[in-house]
């Protein structure tokens, strides 16, 4: 059996994130679905945006990119077009991807380009302190929203549905064997294939809200979810869901799934292109 | 009229075929001009549990069960099975056992070490010497002609060496009840049950009395940040966290492997690798606290 | 002229890109840049290229690295509101040392300002556009023939120090059709490569010239790239002495190489009293006006760098040590004179002559000038 920390750079961890904060299982998740694959690590580009879950490519031996806020679908498409034979992750949050990033990001579902977006949902701006982003419910409190928050907030799934995207799933932090299934789905989808994942934040959205830290957040995750039961749903978490911040329940699983032409770029004859 | 009968009982896994084994050998019985009652239980049938059909037949039959010790014939379709069932059967009867090992749910109790639990095959654990055995390989055989699933139809085919019964009894049985369309590879199957040779029993693991210990997990205490995830999953409550937030595995031995604490450790600070060393049987007997 | 061709400012930046192996392409639509990318879509695929239009200029440049980071050559272009959104890049790319080639073509400012009359008013955005500390490499041509020959340069440059290079001409100049012969090949420089051991490759470490070779992703090197400051092993740190290191070796790359990056024209300056300092599409009416003034008797000569950044300090320096008056003519209203001011260290008086209405400046404008007549102001 191979050891995923193989994957990581050793000289460079531990990592920043803060204790119980779920990204870095999602990162184990994604080098399993990596092993699972085969992926050779030498075609294997991670590129990240800015916040807490764009960290995580820091510590991973491939070939990653580190970008600027919001960005890592546009740098991602300049990896993949001028070399198509690059698997592209980006790893993104919701901050750096729905909201100075939005953009971005819809637009690279538009297009269908063959790269896989993994979206860390943790609800708030964690690198930031806890501010409140486009993904924090209505009520919760984030350090922008002191009183609640007053917004609504975005269905990143729906969103990219409604941008074309070709492979839409989401996932829980809480559920690594079925995230790792999706995102080996995703990323041997031919296709643009966004998949949400919904991680926690204990040191600022838990503590806000007073929902304690990351395995009672896992657990609170795991109530959330609809129509699949994960591993942990039977194990012996105490239930800790305040009341005034359980939002409704969370359809996970693969949502959408479609084959459409994939955009590689305007190429010429003869040239690398389709 | 007294009763005279005699007892045959199948036995099995849900899945096997016992039942329809069951109603063949009642039918045969029957067109051999015998009274007969059967009886079976199969409440387990879908999650892999014990089946079993009692069979009695005679010139009159009071009762459909078979007593203790009184079998002709055992034809168990499934190794455990065997030894679960041998003590019904008369001193100088038959035991008809197939190789197949099903291990059941129930043998894991302590899931570390589910192999304890199932027997070696060892004609010598069905215990008397003046029984008659006849181990076969039905569902290879079965598979070699064509359906595994017939390999219920071998087995018959053994057991009516057993049994004074006419062929064309038996095959009259078979031809009305198994599935429509199935009933040539259940009839081909019944005659190479008759001729069947012993199957040859496998070898016996190089360490017969060894089994795998406890996984183990490492701990790499210099990226773990105390979160409490692993210790909160760990089903098994193999982990702890101290109050100077330092994780500390507190019950080793307990560890199951699940891996939930591995997979769920933010920090990639855990790692669950299988038992490297084989401990005792006896070991783990006596760390499991009871006895099989 | 045999071999001619008449094309416009815009195309021959194309033609220069092409000639100097550009094989990528991302841009948005902005006038008066949009011919660069109407005409690289028809001809960068044919040539084994990549062209795709983006979201918008932030998303253009992001693309262009990444493809940079690929190992492409790769550009965009876009004029002074699409080059305020890439600001943000060109830090990204100095500070990560990618390659690539920006061009703005620029129109009034600021905001929306002027489109499309002429300007050169992003001149100091294109030294200090984006936050932070860092160096920057500017080239301006004055002519098409010259947009050819500086894209080449601005391609070559980039690779050689990896850095952004910005290629900044006028609107003027972008649509203006003029008869230039082109040469058959050019000379074309690519980016250090690393040949050692991947397993100890060290992604920042530079040789004595300051530029550390660079791999492309997918070449068997496995790298981290980060905006952060960062180590030799490329990963953040916020260590002083680290932090100081870098900062100062990526600007050193640049300025302890400023000979091979500056380009200067000099006209008539042998007896000249007056030197008009301009560049860009000024540099031509500077020109003719020189010619002018001096068929009247007037000593006068000319300076014009072709390259703003690193600015030519020195060079600036010794023609105000030689003339009594520096006439500074800029499309804006006053950015580089300060430059030439610094530059002159008070050895020759500065004279600016300045316009930022949209109008270009013409000869007449500076013999008037030269002649110390009105519309003069300093």
């Amino acid at each position: 059996m191979t050891d995923v920390r193989d994957h990581l750079r050793e000289w460079a961890m531990p990592h920043v994130l803060c204790p119980g904060c779920a990204h870095g299982i999602v990162l184990r998740s994604f080098l399993e679905a990596v092993d699972e694959q085969e992926i050779d690590r030498n075609r294997l580009a991670m590129v990240a945006g800015i916040g807490c879950s764009s960290r995580l490519v820091g510590y991973v031996d491939f070939c990653t990119l580190h970008g600027t806020h919001g960005r890592a679908p546009a740098f991602a498409t300049g990896l993949k077009m001028a070399r198509p034979e690059l698997h592209v992750v980006v790893v993104t949050g919701d901050g750096d991807g729905l909201a100075i990033g939005a953009n971005h990001l819809i637009h690279a579902a538009r297009r269908n380009i063959d790269i896989t977006v993994l979206l860390l949902n943790n609800s708030i701006y964690g690198m930031t302190g806890g501010q409140a982003a486009p993904t924090t419910p209505t009520g919760a409190v984030a350090s922008t929203t002191p009183g609640g928050n007053t917004e609504p907030n975005f269905d990143a799934c729906k969103l990219l549905i409604g941008a074309g995207a070709s492979f839409v799933a989401r996932v829980l932090a809480a559920n690594p064997i079925e995230m790792t299934r999706v995102m080996v789905e995703g990323m041997t989808h031919s296709g643009f294939s966004f998949i949400e994942v919904v991680s926690d934040c204990p040191e600022y959205y838990g503590r806000y809200n007073g929902m304690g830290g990351g395995a009672d957040m896992l657990t609170w995750m795991a109530g959330r979810e609809v129509g699949v039961t994960g591993p942990l749903s039977s194990k012996r978490f105490v239930n800790h869901v305040p009341s005034s911040t359980a939002p409704p329940g969370m359809a996970t699983g693969i949502i959408q799934r479609e084959e459409r032409p994939v955009f590689t770029g305007v190429h010429g004859e003869g040239s690398h292109g389709p | 009229m007294s009763d005279d009968s005699s007892g045959l009982l199948l036995a099995g896994v849900g899945g096997q075929g016992v039942i329809l084994a069951g109603m063949i050998v009642a039918d045969a019985l029957v067109r051999a001009g015998h009274d007969v009652k059967q009886s079976e239980v199969h409440g387990m049938a879908q999650r892999g549990g014990s089946v079993f059909s009692h069979i009695r037949w005679g010139s009159s039959v009071d009762s459909p069960l078979v007593p203790l010790g009184s079998a002709e014939v055992l034809a168990a379709f499934e190794w455990a099975e065997a030894l679960r069932w041998v003590e019904y059967v008369r001193e100088g009867g038959a035991v008809v056992a197939d190789l197949r090992t099903i291990v059941p749910p129930g043998s894991c109790t302590d899931r570390r070490s589910w192999s304890i639990r199932y027997p070696d095959i060892d004609p010598d654990l069905l215990g008397r010497r003046t029984l008659k055995t006849r181990i076969v390989d039905a569902s290879s055989t079965a598979a070699e002609l064509g359906n595994i699933r017939a390999a219920n139809s071998v087995i018959l085919g053994s057991v009516a060496a057993f049994l004074d019964i006419e062929h064309v009894h038996w095959e009259a049985a078979i031809e009305r009840l198994v599935p429509a369309g199935t009933e040539a590879v259940n009839l081909t199957s019944f005659r190479a049950g008759c001729e069947v040779v012993e199957a040859s029993i496998p070898p016996r693991p190089a360490d017969p009395d060894g089994f795998p210990g406890p996984h183990e997990i490492d701990i790499r205490h210099e990226w773990c940040k105390g979160c409490d995830i692993c210790s909160r999953v760990c089903p098994e409550y193999c982990l702890e966290v101290g109050i100077d937030g330092e994780l500390a595995l507190v019950d080793a031995e307990a560890c199951t492997g699940c891996r939930l604490c591995e997979l769920l450790c933010p920090d990639f600070a855990i790692a669950v690798s299988p038992p490297t060393e084989n401990v005792s049987r006896g070991e783990l007997v006596a760390s499991a606290g009871d006895p099989p | 002229m045999s071999g001619a061709k008449l094309v416009q400012g815009n195309e021959a930046c194309v033609r220069g890109a092409l000639a100097a192996g550009c094989n990528f392409y991302a841009g948005y639509p902005i006038t008066p840049s949009s011919e660069i990318a109407e005409l690289m879509v028809r001809f960068l695929p044919d040539a084994g290229g990549v062209f795709v239009q983006m979201e918008d200029e932030i998303a253009s440049l992001a693309t262009v690295i990444g493809a940079s980071l690929a190992g492409s050559r790769a550009m965009t272009a876009t004029s002074g509101p699409g080059f305020s959104l890439m600001q943000e890049h060109i830090g990204f790319a100095t500070m990560a040392e990618v390659p690539c080639v920006v061009v703005n073509v620029m129109r009034g400012g600021p905001s929306t300002g002027l489109p499309t009359s002429p300007s050169q008013g992003d001149v100091m955005q294109a030294r200090w556009g984006t936050h932070g500390d860092h160096p920057s490499i500017v080239l301006a041509p004055s002519s098409v023939g010259e947009v050819f020959n500086l894209t080449v340069k601005a391609f070559n440059l980039a690779e050689r120090f990896r850095t952004p290079v910005t290629l900044i001409y006028d609107e003027i100049i972008g649509h203006t059709r003029e008869s230039v012969v082109f040469p058959d090949s050019v000379d074309v420089i690519s980016r250090p490569r690393p040949n050692g051991d991947p397993s100890t490759f060290l992604p920042k470490a530079a040789p004595p010239d300051g530029v550390p070779p660079m791999p492309a992703f997918g070449d068997g090197y496995r790298f981290h790239v980060t905006g952060l400051t960062h180590d030799e092993r490329g990963f953040p740190t916020t260590d002083p002495g680290q932090a100081g290191a870098l900062i100062t070796r990526i600007h050193d790359k640049v300025t302890n190489h400023q000979e091979e990056i500056t380009e200067i024209e000099t006209l008539m300056l042998d007896d000249a009293e007056i030197a008009i300092f301009a560049y860009g599409i000024v540099g031509r009416s500077a020109h003719e006006a020189v010619l002018r003034a001096r068929e009247a008797g007037i000593r006068v000569g000319m300076i014009r760098p072709l390259t703003l950044w690193p600015f030519p300090y020195h060079q600036v320096g010794e023609v105000a040590a030689q003339v009594d008056t520096l006439l500074v003519a800029e499309m804006n209203l006053g950015q580089l004179i300060g430059e030439v001011e610094r530059a002159a260290a008070g050895r020759s008086e500065i004279v600016g002559h300045l316009r930022a209405d949209g109008e270009p400046i013409t000869p007449t404008d500076l013999v008037a000038a030269i002649s110390g007549a009105g519309a003069v102001r300093t």
